[in-house]
């Protein structure tokens, strides 16, 4: 309970200090939101300058970050100059998708990522081991954009995926099922896209991890015994070797929530990605800010789930 | 005794039974609207073939709209919507360019030129069924020279300094005074929706109508008198209209418009994921897209049941100007000992013909935009000066000119000033725009031939025009104007010199004779009822600016569009919305 405290004390200093930086840089940023109207011929200096006095874009940077820290109590998270509204309700759907993506290209990660990282760690030095070994690596090589253009473009030219989105226009009428079936279409491909992303990374950990473990003497006692190959990997081997990847998971939210943002734009997934890179240009400084704040939360949460699950698992940890 | 009974007991049930079905008729009829004009409707009768009622089309916007009141509304995609939601007291007919009626069935002009008196149709009603009439309109102008409402249609609304006055005569005639008279005073109305009094009023009076109709807020607080109404709007992916039943144009047969029954915009993130969506088949209506998209979208819609079309220029101009603001007090001394060239109209005749605007069109465009020797496009049929001269590329001529301003060459082929200064400068470009970093590049490299040493310096957006407007810290820059109407006094602010967006000098008032005289020019046009005699003087305008080249005025892109084959009446225009102007006559075949 006392370490629970101490890193909730330490992730919402830390969740501070992203807000205050991200403030800042968007302040000290040249040209604010409403630069653009200044370049409409119809519409006059006088009308812009008072926009920007009534969204106090004219007060000092800490006057604005407390009204702003004030906003967060209340759950707004700041007033967006864009949609005129709070940006509480505007990231929430938002978010829910990338959440809704990330999650399920963890899933697809760690259920692809497993069983290959055990196959590779135990079947010696085969050609298929080889294969996979080149596949990964040349995974890591490709940078994410091109991955997702790669995507889309198979997407495109065969027609076997939708592309884009998260529904079908038609689909909005459908029954339950239908429409499950048309959000599972249009998930796959980004889903698939970010899982290949941490695969490789993944797949090694797992290996080295399997690696170590079956070497140890109890397992070789295991096998000794007549134990299954199967049960002695997955029920004794992979629990041992649990503890790095437990970490690695933690890890590994902050990798798929920063390609999330390049695959959603680019398969135009409506999460938080396109809203961000949006608010960013329009320099909408308090949507920027609370998407950033949001995916600090993600992964400084995603860590500290991790941190709890090793606590949990490992009685080392929890004595220490 | 009986039998009597009976009968009257079956007369009365008879007698029941048809004031029953008279009560259905009638509530039908009260409840319910017809397809068919009611009595007392002045409906508005369209001209376009007559099309099938029914179906639903889809069109991406490139982003999401950011509200839907349409009185704060400032961004495209938001205005896009809101086009199709509202409607208007006189709308400006995109294909002739000119004023039609809309709300207003007629007006008349009174003969000081400051009076306008709108005869609004009657019978109309919102798309909740409450009915419209001239308080709507008051309220709406109420609402928008409202200065704590700081609606951005407002600015329109003030004519030297003073606000429109609006005045109800009766239920259905308004009257809109002016300071003095007003060329373009019908053009304004075009774009301003008329808000529902009966929804709005209240708000308004709590001080929160800044907060309404925002796009959490749900579809039946909204109502427009535009041809759809909101049924809904999911974050981050879509919006969907439907017909409005109420709405106050018929076709030629006396069928009630629109023809379909559903209009949804999908949300995308940039013009190609725009382009791949149309041709997924997700989407039915392209509104623009860019040269290379249409290129590669005109060789497949034989085989893939769409058609694409090249409209032409529109009225967007881009163009390279240098900085002739007085630095004095900005501290740039590097910068103000270069404005000694940027100064002489020499150097920038110069340049303006070391320019190849062909090889713009060509490399930039794909041969799909349109060579501008002025600031008004072809595609501005009405006010573009078809005299005006066009220069051919000339080098020999650009250095004859140089040599003239006292500029010489050194061994090299350097170009130096009087002072034996080698001529060097930047150009500043937006790096968001490909189109015009290209634009920039080409214009490096023209200008190369004459020896000068140009930088492009693609900078984001907003530090642009931060750059622009605020610090002056530029030497050239390359962009564009695409003026929201085809009528000069929308860009008045471009042309006087106390303008907002006299960008080469917003010194506030005129540095050199002939922006002196552009000022009186362009001041009489304004306030020149004649359509004949503003043309004269707005020709003029177009001459001092072609002569004494205070923007180098470049090319302007044509208008590319698209439609699926199965879309009917589709009549894109080169004045935004593009393809959804006659929405309300569009239909699936």
């Amino acid at each position: 309970m006392k370490y629970l405290g101490r890193r909730l004390i330490h992730a919402a200093l830390l969740l501070i200090g992203v807000s205050f930086f991200s403030f800042a840089l968007l302040q000290w940023a040249p040209g604010d939101f409403f630069d653009e109207l200044q370049l409409n011929p119809r519409i006059s200096a006088r009308t812009v300058e008072a926009l920007r006095v009534e969204y106090g874009l004219n007060q000092s940077l800490p006057v604005r970050y407390e009204h702003w820290l004030r906003s967060v109590a209340h759950g707004d998270l700041g007033f967006s100059l864009a949609y005129n509204s709070a940006v509480g309700p505007i990231i929430a759907v938002r978010a829910r998708n990338t959440l809704v993506l990330t999650g399920a290209a963890t899933l697809m990660a760690w259920l692809l990522g497993i069983p290959l990282g055990i196959w590779t760690a135990t079947s010696g030095r085969g050609w298929a081991n080889r294969i996979l070994g080149v596949t990964t690596s040349t995974l890591l090589t490709i940078p994410d954009l091109l991955l997702f253009l790669c995507l889309l473009l198979l997407a495109v030219r065969t027609g076997w995926f939708p592309a884009g989105g998260m529904f079908s226009p038609s689909a909005e009428a459908a029954a339950f099922w239908p429409r499950a079936k048309d959000v599972f279409a249009h998930l796959f491909l980004p889903a698939f896209g970010l899982a290949v992303v941490s695969l490789p990374v993944l797949i090694r950990h797992v290996r080295s991890a399997m690696v170590d473990v079956l070497a140890s003497p109890f397992l070789r006692a295991a096998r000794g015994h007549g134990i299954p190959r199967m049960r002695v990997l997955f029920r004794y081997a992979l629990p041992v070797a649990a503890n790095p990847l437990i970490s690695l998971f933690g890890f590994s939210v902050a990798t798929m929530l920063s390609a999330s943002l390049i695959a959603e734009v680019i398969l135009s997934w409506p999460g938080l990605g396109p809203l961000l890179i949006e608010a960013t240009l329009a320099r909408d400084v308090y949507v920027v800010v609370a998407t950033v704040l949001l995916s600090a939360v993600f992964l400084v949460f995603g860590n500290l789930l991790a941190d709890l699950l090793l606590v949990a698992v490992d009685p080392r940890i929890r004595m220490e | 005794m009986g039998r009597t009974r009976n009968r009257r007991h079956r007369a009365w049930g008879c007698g029941a039974i048809v004031v029953c079905a008279l009560l259905a008729i009638w509530g039908a009829t009260a409840i319910r609207p017809l397809n068919a004009a009611q009595p007392g409707e002045e409906l508005a009768i369209t001209e376009t073939p007559v099309g099938r009622m029914g179906g639903s089309l889809v069109i991406a916007l490139r982003s999401e709209p950011k509200t839907l009141n349409p009185a704060l509304a400032v961004d495209d995609p938001s205005r896009e919507v809101l086009g199709c939601l509202n409607a208007d007291l006189i709308d400006i007919n995109r294909q002739t360019l000119k004023t039609a009626p809309a709300l207003a069935k007629s007006w008349e002009v009174s003969k000081d030129g400051k009076q306008y008196t709108l005869h609004l149709r009657r019978g109309l009603r919102f798309s909740d069924g409450q009915p419209f009439n001239a308080d709507d309109v008051v309220f709406t102008f109420q609402v928008l020279l409202d200065e704590k409402i700081h609606s951005p249609q407002r600015d329109l609304l003030v004519i030297v300094d003073k606000p429109i006055a609006v005045e109800k005569i009766d239920d259905y005639t308004v009257r809109f005074s002016l300071a003095q008279p007003y060329a373009a005073a019908d053009r304004i109305f075009d774009g301003i929706a008329i808000l529902p009094r009966h929804l709005l009023e209240a708000t308004y009076r709590d001080g929160k109508f800044p907060q309404a109709w925002s796009l959490s807020a749900p579809p039946s607080q909204f109502a427009g008198l535009g041809p759809f109404r909101l049924k809904e709007y999911v974050p981050g992916q879509r919006v969907v209209l439907e017909r409005n039943p109420y709405y106050w144009k018929q076709d030629k047969s006396g069928n009630r418009l629109p023809y379909l029954n559903e209009l949804q915009f999908l949300f995308v993130s940039n013009e190609d994921a725009e382009v791949i969506r149309f041709e997924a088949g997700d989407t039915d209506l392209l509104s623009r897209v860019g040269a290379e998209n249409f290129t590669m979208l005109q060789k497949q819609q034989a085989a893939k049941g769409y058609h694409v079309a090249d409209l032409g220029a529109g009225l967007e101009y881009n163009f390279l100007f240098f900085n002739l603001n007085d630095l004095s007090s900005k501290g740039k001394p590097e910068i103000a000992a270069k404005q000694a060239w940027f100064r002489d109209v020499r150097f920038r005749q110069a340049v303006s013909e070391a320019i190849d605007r062909a090889d713009i069109v060509r490399l930039v465009y794909a041969g799909r935009a349109t060579p501008l020797w002025g600031q008004v496009t072809p595609g501005n049929k009405l006010w573009i000066d078809s005299a005006l001269p066009h220069p051919q590329c000339s080098l020999d001529h650009a250095k004859e000119l140089l040599r003239s301003a006292g500029f010489s060459w050194k061994g090299d082929g350097t170009l130096v000033d009087p002072h034996g200064k080698a001529v060097e400068f930047s150009i500043l470009t937006s790096s968001s725009n490909a189109q015009r970093t290209k634009m920039a590049t080409i214009v490096q490299d023209d200008l190369s031939h004459l020896g000068m040493n140009v930088h492009i310096v693609p900078l984001e957006f907003r530090a642009m025009v931060a750059r622009l407007l605020n610090s002056f810290d530029y030497e050239a820059v390359v962009m564009g104007i695409a003026s929201g109407d085809a009528d000069p006094t929308s860009e008045m602010n471009v042309w006087v010199s106390d303008g907002e967006t006299h960008l080469w000098n917003l010194a506030g008032k005129p540095s050199t004779p002939w922006e002196a005289q552009m000022d009186k020019l362009m001041q009489q046009q304004e306030v020149t009822i004649n359509y004949a005699k503003r043309k004269q003087l707005y020709d003029r305008v177009q001459e001092i600016v072609s002569q004494n080249l205070p923007v180098i005025c470049l090319v302007s892109p044509n208008i590319l569009v698209g439609a699926k084959d199965r879309v009917g009446n589709f009549r894109p225009a080169i004045l935004d919305p593009y393809v959804l102007w006659n929405v309300e006559e569009l239909y699936v075949r």
